[in-house]
């Protein structure tokens, strides 16, 4: 009833929560494609990165308009999917090696974490997932463990030194006295010119993932939210009583999984006209088939047969809100007074 | 008080959940924000800094670094009318004993005498003169480093090179800095930085087991400040000596050898300055 209170122009909540997740996106993607070089001037992180990500971004909302079903029906949606593709390219594209065959290790890893990735039924869009999260994470931080390497001018993932050669102070052993791991070079890496403030880029490129994360999280959730406002507003352009019995025919939860969302409003409506004659068709046998084995059969008081009964027969409490339950309360108390 | 009246409505507005305007601003932020994060990645980063000369206005002091090169002898005589009026008679003094110095004895032996001790103080003075004043120093120390012995030799015995890092120290901790941008000491400054570099390697590998790590470590801290490199923040000096000796700067960062890549650009520059008298 608190909905119908609203005034017509006030927003709901999630227009709020997707227009908050653009900010955070558009953050957290600025942050994220900044550097700070070795003079403190700032430098873009360069356009080849955010196209890989635009790329598996791309796979990602496919899969997702595939699975969840449709598209965005309004503005508000539209900008959320927008918000949610860009971050996602945005996460990926700070996440990964700039450049170099790590960078291409890294999209293959993670175009296998997409295409293995299963949703669950009932889940919400989603484009991404909490494993593709932990594997971007843990790419964030082996970006920052290379950059860190880069900014001390050691180009390497790892050196390791070989025990006791590695501790003769002699000046001609020491081509042999490591092992060079993984090496790069700095135009893998996009470094300016005048090298890398790895702190200051560290810090910027850590604080832009949070908040682009958090951007696609809210996004997420207030898109979902968004699309069960919209199938709200249709279902209550009905009367209110039959609006409120669709409702409890029909609960908000089960919507995703009835494949409401992202369908156009007349498909919407016809669907929903579907569902709910289907669901009171089924409430109708199973209240007949109640009533049937209630005069065939009376089982034991007690064990599992009589705890079953026992929950089947528990009298229903009239709902006092219920337009449709109240008047079958009202006349089944009527009844027993005439009796 | 005005711009308070005008803030507070706006305020307002986009603090109200129920307000439509407040959303319409917050939606048209996020997007311009959404471009923005496309947009900031194609910003460029700064060019490299290359050298370039700086020509001074005349009457000047041509080509500099022929005094501290090997054919120093031949023009370090011009240095007498540009050092300063005090200075000029000690200079002349301690230049024609120091070009004319013979058997190549030991540094610390010759500083340590008559004429060595009166070319010390006048460094000392030259160094707090003017910036001819500062540049005949350096020809001094350049030329106390080809005539005397400095190399430790077998016996790693090192204070000579020592010494000799030391006077070059002194130079640059007060010419170095502000001696990178100007157009007369720019290069000569430079060039001090690679010599001392070589010199305090030299000390630093001297024994034949092990190292002496306290030279080093005395070099490597001093170069870090001058340049600024290592911590990330260059000073003036560190930025000329990236942009003319790239590969010397990149070895400052070395944590097993900083001081390599000013050795092989003094090897280059200086090949004389052995430690032997050539």
């Amino acid at each position: 009833m608190a909905d119908l209170d609203r005034p017509a122009r006030s927003p709901r909540a999630a227009k709020w929560h997707i227009a908050i997740a653009g900010l955070l996106v558009g953050a957290g993607g600025a942050l994220l494609g900044l550097q700070v070089d070795a003079n403190g001037r700032f430098s873009g992180t360069g356009l080849t990165p955010l196209g890989i990500g635009a790329l598996l971004a791309l796979v990602a909302s496919l899969s997702q308009v595939r699975s969840a079903g449709g598209l965005p029906r309004d503005g508000i949606g539209a900008f959320a999917a927008l918000s949610a593709f860009l971050g996602l390219a945005f996460v990926v594209a700070g996440a990964l090696a700039p450049g170099g065959p790590w960078m291409f290790f890294e999209v293959f890893l993670l175009f296998a974490l997409m295409a293995a990735r299963r949703r669950s039924a009932g889940e919400g869009p989603r484009w991404i997932g909490g494993a593709t999260l932990v594997a971007l994470g843990l790419m964030l931080l082996f970006r920052l463990w290379i950059s860190y390497q880069g900014s001390e001018h050691r180009w390497q993932v790892l050196s390791i030194g070989i025990p006791v050669l590695s501790w003769i102070p002699l000046d001609f052993l020491e081509p042999i006295q490591s092992v060079s791991l993984g090496s790069f070079t700095p135009r893998e890496l996009g470094f300016p010119p005048a090298g890398l403030s790895f702190a200051a880029s560290m810090a910027l490129w850590a604080v832009g993932f949070c908040l682009a994360t958090c951007g696609i999280a809210l996004a997420q959730g207030a898109a979902l939210e968004h699309e069960n406002d919209r199938i709200h507003d249709l279902i209550h352009t009905l009367p209110p009583p039959l609006a409120q019995l669709v409702e409890r025919l029909l609960p908000e939860e089960e919507w995703q999984a009835f494949g409401l969302h992202g369908l156009p409003e007349r498909r919407l409506a016809k669907r929903i006209e579907a569902l709910a004659s289907e669901r009171f068709q089924r409430q109708r046998e199973i209240q007949a088939a109640f009533q049937a084995s209630a005069l065939t059969a009376l089982p034991p008081a007690g064990g599992f047969a009589g705890g079953i009964w026992q929950a089947l027969s528990k009298p229903v409490a009239p709902v006092v809100d219920d337009p449709i339950a109240q008047p079958v309360a009202e006349r089944a108390t009527g009844e027993e007074d005439r009796g | 008080m005005v711009r308070l009246r005008t803030i507070v409505p706006v305020v307002d507005v986009l603090a109200n959940p129920r307000s439509m305007a407040g959303l319409r601003v917050l939606l048209v932020a996020g997007s311009a924000l959404l471009a923005v994060a496309v947009a900031v990645r194609a910003i460029p980063p700064a060019r490299a800094t290359l050298p370039q000369d700086v020509v001074e206005e005349r009457p000047r002091l041509p080509e500099p670094m022929q005094l501290l090169a090997r054919g120093s002898r031949l023009r370090a005589a011009e240095l007498d009318r540009w050092v300063s009026e005090g200075h000029r008679a000690a200079f002349k003094a301690s230049r024609q004993i120091l070009f004319s110095l013979d058997g190549c004895p030991p540094l610390l032996d010759w500083i340590d005498g008559t004429e060595g001790q009166s070319t010390e103080r006048l460094l000392a003075d030259l160094r707090a003169g003017s910036r001819e004043d500062a540049l005949a120093a350096l020809v001094l120390v350049f030329q106390i480093g080809r005539a005397c012995k400095w190399s430790p030799g077998m016996l790693a015995r090192t204070q000579n090179a020592e010494r000799l890092g030391g006077l070059l120290q002194d130079w640059l901790r007060v010419w170095g800095e502000k001696g990178a941008k100007d157009p007369l000491l720019a290069q000569p400054a430079l060039s001090a930085a690679l010599v001392y570099g070589r010199v305090m390697r030299t000390a630093w590998k001297a024994p034949f087991f092990s190292y002496n790590r306290a030279t080093y470590e005395r070099a490597s801290a001093f170069l870090s400040d001058l340049t600024g490199i290592p911590s990330g923040r260059r000073t003036d000096f560190g930025e000329a000596l990236r942009a003319r000796y790239a590969r010397a700067a990149e070895k400052l960062l070395s944590p097993n050898d900083a001081l390599l890549g000013l050795e092989e650009e003094a090897a280059v520059s200086f090949p004389d300055l052995i430690g032997t008298c050539p």
